[in-house]
């Protein structure tokens, strides 16, 4: 499995009445990408920090390709972030005075790779097939327009080779023809590469791109007794 | 690449970052000049006098005599006899014995009678000989050998003619124009009180004097060039004596036979001793400069620190994204300090820079009007370990905000 989500319960500290989490089990299979949905402030997001190891939960097992992230230690569990799990979020993808090469060499920095070092040649190539056009990879981040800044973002999300990748209303930014873009690279790259996805969004009408599609509701026992 | 980040960072706030950084380069200007110009004026002062075992003069404090014989700091308040000083130079213990005359000035700067012996025998820094750069030392009573700086401010040349002034101020009237000097000699420049002195011999002083009773110039006095070199010129007084003795060991001996030397109140010091005791009313002043300029340099650190600390809360997102694609907390921790270290090394470079600048504007005027020579090269060991130590000092206060930084990094938002 890609991801195995046993009696997971979480809550904010700040909040502790308001159980955010409590999923009795989810799962999903390498290779599969899966389309989550639900309201804002449902608790999609915080979901996401569950499954990349940012947040830990109260209880329940987090198994990620059966490593379970809530027993690692700190440092493990940002180097596991840092190979395996690729991330994209709505906006904020990319640090902004940094151009797009230095932001996806970045990401390249805090992986371990076992594989063949990151080269230059690769985030090139990698550019090029997110269509972004060589004149733009040496401009500072917030030159970019945002159509651009998510595709340099799926980018910066791939270049570790992640096993998995997280996406936070990647589109909900865009407009709806550099949606429509975004969302066609994302799944060529995703199944060209065999890449588990997990991809929330409050947006129904992207579920087409998705042959599995739940709410967040459904998998999540709180949203039923608030 | 982590390098990259920080400075890119920093680039990406440049307006803050700047005024920090001049804040900073500022401090650190102001703390190096300060330490520089400490350690340069200690070594001026003990480098004024080397090789003389003793200096005496009629009694007064040790500090008096000592400004007055050798820095040419202040007056004389006694002569002491020539008798005397023929019984000291006679002693068996004694190897040399220089007699020092003052009172006269020329154009604000003072002049010494003494004998052709102090050429030979007064020495500077390490057991350095004064050097003429032109000329020689004086034969005639009417030879004048000039330091260094008065050559150079009052701009004469061997062979010029130059009067005297009675008196030590700047604008003395009562000129002894009757009776000018000629330059023979010009000294070559030693940084000590040396270049602000006019030499002439105790003889050329008693010619000027032989008429004047009591600094009043004496009405209808007629007495011819002819007939003052004829006269004997024998002077009665100096005002103070520079001795090196046959031994060492005998010094203690010698300056308590001197001491309680019985036809006349003498005092006998040693100028180390001496110049060290002066040293230490100097370093009040100078510790107290170098405490307010350490302080400077504090509130310098802590402007950075604040600086660096408000900019987390605009980074916000950044130390979110970091964290996502694998930093851990405590890379933000390091990203600051980085950050704090990147504005100390600049800071350093540039406030070093300044100083080298100023110092080259400087030295003149330090040399010219207060006798102080401050070498431009400040880059000493101890200034290297100061500079560590700014260095090491910013790096410290930086962990607040880089504790701030890692806090941030723990907390997770999206
Ligand atoms: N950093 C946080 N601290 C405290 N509460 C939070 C934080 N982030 C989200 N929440 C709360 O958790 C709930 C779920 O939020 P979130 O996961 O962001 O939902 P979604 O992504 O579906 O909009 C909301 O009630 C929100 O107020
Ligand atoms: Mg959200």
């Amino acid at each position: 499995m890609a991801i195995d989500l046993l009696n997971v319960r979480f809550h904010y500290p700040q909040q502790p009445n308001h159980e955010v989490l409590n999923i009795p089990l989810w799962t999903l299979p390498v290779g599969e990408q899966v389309f989550i949905h639900g309201p804002s402030g449902g608790g999609k997001s915080t979901l996401l920090s569950v499954l990349s190891g940012l947040l830990i939960p109260d209880e329940g097992q987090v198994s990620i390709f059966g490593q379970r992230l809530d027993q690692m230690p700190n440092r493990r569990r940002n180097q596991f972030r840092a190979n395996h799990i690729g991330y994209v979020f709505q906006q904020f993808n990319l640090i902004p005075y940094l151009n797009a090469l230095d932001n996806i060499q970045l990401a390249s920095r805090f992986a371990q790779r076992k594989k063949a070092p990151v080269l230059l040649g690769d985030i090139k190539k990698l550019l090029t097939d997110l269509n972004i056009s060589a004149s733009d990879w040496h401009k500072p981040a917030r030159a970019l327009s945002i159509g651009q800044q998510q595709r340099v973002a799926i980018a910066r999300a791939l270049i570790n080779k992640p096993e998995l990748l997280i996406a936070d209303e990647p589109t909900s930014s865009l407009d709806p023809f550099n949606k429509e873009a975004f969302m066609a690279l994302l799944m060529s790259m995703v199944s060209e590469n065999g890449i588990s996805l997990v991809f929330v969004s409050h947006d129904l009408s992207l579920s087409h791109y998705f042959n599995r599609v739940e709410s967040l509701n459904v998998i999540n026992r709180c949203g039923d007794s608030p | 690449m982590f390098a990259k980040l920080a400075l890119q960072s920093l680039l990406d706030r440049k307006g803050s970052v700047v005024l920090s950084l001049m804040a900073m380069t500022v401090s650190i200007f102001v703390l190096l000049g300060v330490e520089h110009i400490r350690h340069q004026t200690k070594e001026n002062f003990s480098n004024t006098v080397s090789g003389v075992d003793l200096v005496v003069g009629a009694r007064t404090g040790s500090l008096n005599l000592l400004l007055y014989s050798i820095f040419r700091i202040g007056a004389p308040t006694n002569n002491i006899s020539w008798e005397t000083y023929e019984a000291i130079a006679s002693n068996a213990k004694v190897k040399w014995a220089v007699p020092l005359s003052l009172g006269d000035s020329h154009k604000g700067f003072r002049v010494l009678g003494t004998t052709g012996d102090y050429f030979d025998y007064f020495s500077y820094a390490n057991q350095q000989h004064l050097n003429f750069a032109k000329g020689q030392a004086f034969h005639q009573v009417f030879d004048v050998v000039l330091g260094a700086q008065v050559a150079k401010k009052l701009g004469y040349q061997l062979g010029d003619k130059l009067a005297l002034a009675h008196g030590i101020a700047a604008t003395s009237f009562s000129l002894h124009d009757d009776r000018p000097f000629t330059v023979v000699g010009i000294l070559a420049p030693t940084g000590t009180p040396v270049d602000q002195t006019l030499h002439v011999s105790l003889q050329g002083l008693e010619a000027i004097h032989i008429d004047w009773q009591q600094g009043v110039k004496m009405p209808g006095s007629t007495i011819t060039q002819a007939e003052l070199e004829k006269a004997k010129l024998q002077p009665k007084s100096v005002t103070a004596l520079i001795l090196g003795l046959e031994s060492k060991m005998t010094t203690f001996r010698v300056q308590r036979a001197i001491n309680q030397y019985k036809q006349e109140p003498l005092l006998a010091i040693l100028p180390g001793v001496a110049l060290s005791e002066l040293w230490q009313m100097m370093g009040v002043i100078e510790n107290t400069l170098l405490l307010v300029s350490a302080l400077v340099f504090i509130a310098a650190c802590l402007g950075v620190s604040a600086m660096l600390l408000s900019s987390i809360r605009e980074r916000q997102h950044e130390i979110q994204l970091l964290r996502v694609i694998g930093a851990p907390a405590y890379f933000l921790f390091f990203l600051i300090e980085l950050e704090a270290l990147f504005i100390a090394l600049l800071s350093c470079v540039l406030g070093a820079g300044l100083l080298s600048v100023c110092l080259v504007f400087l030295q003149n005027y330090l040399l010219g009007h207060f006798g102080l020579h401050i070498g431009s090269n400040f880059l000493t060991g101890n200034n290297l370990s100061l500079m560590l130590a700014v260095i090491c000092a910013s790096v410290l206060v930086a962990i607040i905000p880089a504790l701030s930084g890692y806090r941030q990094a723990r907390i997770v938002k999206r």
